[in-house]
């Protein structure tokens, strides 16, 4: 908190900023039961909720090669019934607790959540444990989402956003099990039940898992009560297949995916990338928040507020446990599409090409920690960050040397970062539109392969 | 280790400036942020005539300068100090916010207090914006399966009198037709400090906040005559129906809205938890009847913007069915879940449970942050609601006691009384799209 230093209410220059306040992460009990499942708990006492995540360190990408989709559609089903809870009573005993419950999986994990009141803590994290340990997959309620499944990746076929996603990764990652963002409708037919139960078994497991609690509670008895719920819980470590290495690519080339009529359209570019392991991580983050990962940088300042092409440009790190990935992407006027692409190319060369500016460079530090500290002040960033740090692996003080981390970057390490990061000569760029429309001018950036909404190759 | 039940109190404290500006101050040591708004009594209901999507519109043209802070310069700041910002628009508010380390307290009052003060903006400007905002509405309504559906559907069927039943995202016509004197006439017609109210959440003395709002902010003019509108409605005798074309997605979708009574009259505590009994989740009656029970539907979900709005609103459920089912058919089954508790009304063994959980989710909503960008967004939401329309922020202590001491006899006596055909529109999604033949 600042005190004021002038008395002047009509002052033209902005008030300096106050002395900085330390931010201090939250102390952390971590602990790994005997049966291999590490447990993280912080105590956050403003509201009198707790906030649970259960991951597995298992998702779509170790099955991505005999059946895609799989992890997901078994997450889907394992909150649906368990050895003595059908359907019903698991929804009903959660409104009673007044919890949410949620089961996901994405490529790297599968996770079972919950957040509710805090004096239902334990009912809460029995019904997880239930879940983790007892799914007892109804073939009804599997057939009913199995066809809810189906719709919904209808719909998804139809969205401009998801398309350009799905034919990115498949560029990018090629036989990686990350090139896979969604099954086929025929995969989501030949799922079975049984397929499901065996994922389940194999890798619902807690020697693989991570339990992070955030709420309401003391350490202590939390820890406690976690060890009688779920410390006689017992499963051998899954084996995880090798995974293949995604192409080397060479040379710009461009993938059109066919959307008849369309009144937008939708560019995503990018290359193959780093994960939050790499030692160049940080430069890269502070990288990308001056060329597009901020509202205030130079790709937004560019295309949005200077030229009027799109709402919502935007350039991001996506860090996959295996193997990061850079992107550039934003919803663009179909008359405009050679003249974005052009600017994303030009921004992402001046970035390899010249040191940032000494006031960029210090405006991007400031905020990359300071969004990054937001994290301590809710229980949902909490469980945000410390699922990262943990899932991940890692390393110790992660969280608390961030900031100093972020600090000591200069402007030579951004542009060493975006030279090695942005590959802008080799970039993969996907279109999501009309070709009638914007045919033409995705073909001054490359050779051009064109696709349906559904995946086949057009003439 | 249950714990035993806690019943939340946060902090408040109010002050109103001499200009008019009400300024609420919620302190929260734990963590070195502070989370401001400056919320203006304003929203797309009141947009000009022939001006539809003018508020948005106008939400753009406020963080294209100041009179201290050129272009992207509000950005800039906020940004260099470690924060994140950004506006909405809404019915009845438009909000401007910020979270930021707590030394940047002062910067971002000095901030919103300059843009509250004179917008300094230009034509090239105003024509950037009008690009952005197009775009906007491409990415999110025009070029998306189900975009606007059903937000932007059901006001023009189930409203007559315009402020509640046009276009709010706007047509491209009145987007174009908008003009700079548009914009400054709208700002000193509404920007002013007796229409708005100043929120400081987080780490910070309130006695030192309420000095540097008044240091900043009590010098700017009052607006002496803000305009009072007329939003009322006309009585409804019938059922309104309609249908919109659906351009993209593969499925039929209905929407199916029921008006409900004035913002904090007995009923409207009913409201909020019947919409939880019929929608609560997957436990909610419409969900497991039609998705569950009777698979005719894929997904169910709910809107009733209760404590946000201050006009006509709806509760509204939106039902995307299996291609296989009719929409008419859809809609009978949905009607048998609404006649099952005009009919039966509803058990304690379920009302209480609905309570316990909307007693968690409102703490939920409190605490929400949008993703975790802006903490306790949430929480400043409701302040500037409450402060705005009731006039008093310490309704965020006591509003929960009003929706816990719904009793079973009245759900069953609002469902008889408000879940009628002459109280409800229904819009059909039509899919269109060669993607949606098989």
């Amino acid at each position: 908190m600042t005190s004021s230093t002038t008395s002047s209410a009509l002052r033209t220059q902005p008030p300096a900023l106050g002395p900085e306040s330390p931010v201090a992460w939250p102390q952390r009990t971590v602990r790994t039961l005997s049966n291999g499942l590490q447990v993280v708990l912080v105590e956050s006492r403003n509201f009198p909720k707790i906030s649970a995540q259960l991951y597995f360190r298992s998702g779509n990408a170790v099955v991505a090669h005999s059946a895609p989709g799989l992890a997901e559609m078994t997450a889907t089903v394992v909150r649906l019934g368990t050895a003595t809870r059908p359907s019903r009573l698991i929804e009903e005993d959660l409104r009673r607790m007044g919890a949410s419950l949620g089961t996901q999986a994405g490529a790297d994990s599968s996770a079972i959540s919950a957040t509710g009141l805090a004096e239902f803590s334990s009912g809460i994290l029995e019904l997880m444990a239930d879940l983790a340990r007892h799914a007892s997959f109804p073939e009804d309620e599997f057939e009913r989402e199995r066809r809810q499944r189906l719709e919904e990746l209808r719909i998804d076929r139809t969205t401009p956003g998801f398309l350009a996603s799905e034919r990115f990764r498949k560029v990018l990652f090629g036989a990686h099990p990350y090139a896979v963002v969604a099954p086929t409708e025929e995969q989501i037919a030949a799922f079975t039940r049984d397929q499901l139960a065996e994922f389940y078994r194999k890798h619902y497991v807690p020697a693989e898992s991570v339990l992070v609690v955030v709420g309401d509670f003391s350490a202590d008895a939390m820890l406690a009560e976690i060890e009688k719920i779920f410390g006689a819980w017992n499963a051998p470590k899954p084996d995880v297949p090798a995974f293949p290495a995604p192409p080397q690519q060479s040379g710009r080339r461009v993938y059109l995916v066919h959307m008849p009529g369309t009144v937008q359209t939708q560019v995503l570019l990018g290359n193959l990338s780093i994960t939050r392991r790499d030692p160049d991580w940080f430069s890269l983050v502070l990288a990308n928040s001056i060329f597009g990962g901020a509202f205030h940088s130079r790709l937004v300042i560019n295309i949005r507020e200077q030229k009027g092409y799109t709402y919502s440009p935007h350039s991001g790190v996506n860090a996959l446990r295996r193997q990061g990935y850079f992107t550039v992407r934003a919803a663009v006027r179909n008359d405009v599409v050679a003249a974005t692409l052009t600017e994303m190319f030009y921004e992402m060369d001046r970035m390899r090409s010249l040191p940032v500016t000494a006031e960029e460079l210090d405006s991007a530090r400031s905020y990359i920690t300071g969004v990054f500290s937001l994290g301590v002040a809710t229980q949902d960033g909490l469980l945000g960050q410390l699922s990262t740090v943990y899932l991940d692996q890692l390393p110790e003080g992660y969280l608390e040397n961030y900031r100093d981390k972020i600090r000591a970057l200069t402007a030579a390490d951004v542009l060493a970062a975006a030279r090695r990061h942005f590959d802008s000569a080799n970039a993969q760029i996907v279109i999501v539109g009309d070709r009638a429309q914007v045919g033409e001018q995705a073909a001054l950036f490359g050779p051009v392969e064109t696709f349906d909404a559904q995946g086949a190759r057009l003439a | 280790m249950n714990a035993p039940a806690k019943l939340l109190h946060i902090p408040v404290e109010h002050t109103t400036l001499a200009n008019g500006l009400r300024v609420v101050a919620s302190p929260d040591r734990s963590a070195p942020f502070v989370t401001v708004g400056v919320y203006y009594q304003i929203g797309f209901r009141l947009e000009p005539r022939g001006r539809s999507g003018f508020a948005h519109l106008f939400e753009h043209m406020m963080f294209q300068g100041s009179e201290n802070a050129g272009k992207m310069e509000h950005i800039r700041l906020i940004n260099s100090s470690g924060g994140t910002l950004n506006g909405t628009t809404n019915y009845d508010i438009t909000n401007y916010f910020e979270s930021v380390p707590s030394n940047a307290l002062e910067r971002v009052l000095w901030l919103e207090a300059d843009r509250m003060r004179a917008l300094k903006v230009d034509d090239e400007n105003l024509r950037n914006q009008r690009d952005v905002v197009k775009e906007e509405v491409r990415v999110n309504v025009m070029n998306q399966p189900y975009g606007g559906f059903p937000w932007l559907d059901l006001p023009p069927v189930a409203f007559r009198n315009w402020p509640n039943a046009h276009n709010f995202y706007g047509d491209f016509a009145d987007l174009d037709a908008a003009t700079l004197a548009d914009v400054q006439t709208f700002f000193h017609t509404y920007y002013a400090p007796n229409n708005a109210v100043l929120l400081m959440l987080g780490d910070f003395e309130p006695a030192e906040g309420f000095a540097l709002a008044k240091q900043y902010f009590e010098n700017i003019p009052p607006q002496p005559k803000l305009p009072l509108a007329d939003v009322s409605e006309p009585a409804q005798t019938e059922e309104r129906t309609g249908a919109v074309d659906e351009k993209l997605g593969p499925l039929p979708a209905i929407a199916i809205g029921y008006t409900l009574p004035p913002r904090e009259s007995p009923d409207w505590y009913v409201a909020g938890i019947l919409d939880r009994v019929l929608h609560g989740g997957r436990a909610g009656r419409v969900f497991r009847k039609l998705v569950l029970d009777e698979q005719i539907a894929v997904d169910v979900s709910s809107t009733a913007d209760l404590l946000d709005t201050n006009g006509p609103t709806q509760m509204v459920t939106s039902i995307y069915h299996k291609p296989e089912f009719t929409s008419e058919g859809t809609i009978a089954i949905f009607d048998e879940v609404i006649e099952e508790i005009q009919q039966k009304g509803i058990a304690l063994d379920e009302l209480d449970p609905v309570k316990v959980k909307f007693r968690s989710d409102f703490y939920s909503s409190l605490e929400g942050g949008m993703g975790y960008s802006m903490p306790r967004f949430g929480l400043m939401h409701y302040l500037a609601c409450f402060t705005l329309f009731d006039g008093d922020p310490h309704r965020v202590n006591t509003i929960l006691d009003g929706f816990l001491a719904v009793t079973p006899e009245q759900v069953q006596a609002f469902a008889r009384k408000y879940l009628v055909a002459r109280n409800r529109a229904v819009v059909v999604r039509r899919p269109v799209a060669p993607g949606g033949a098989r």
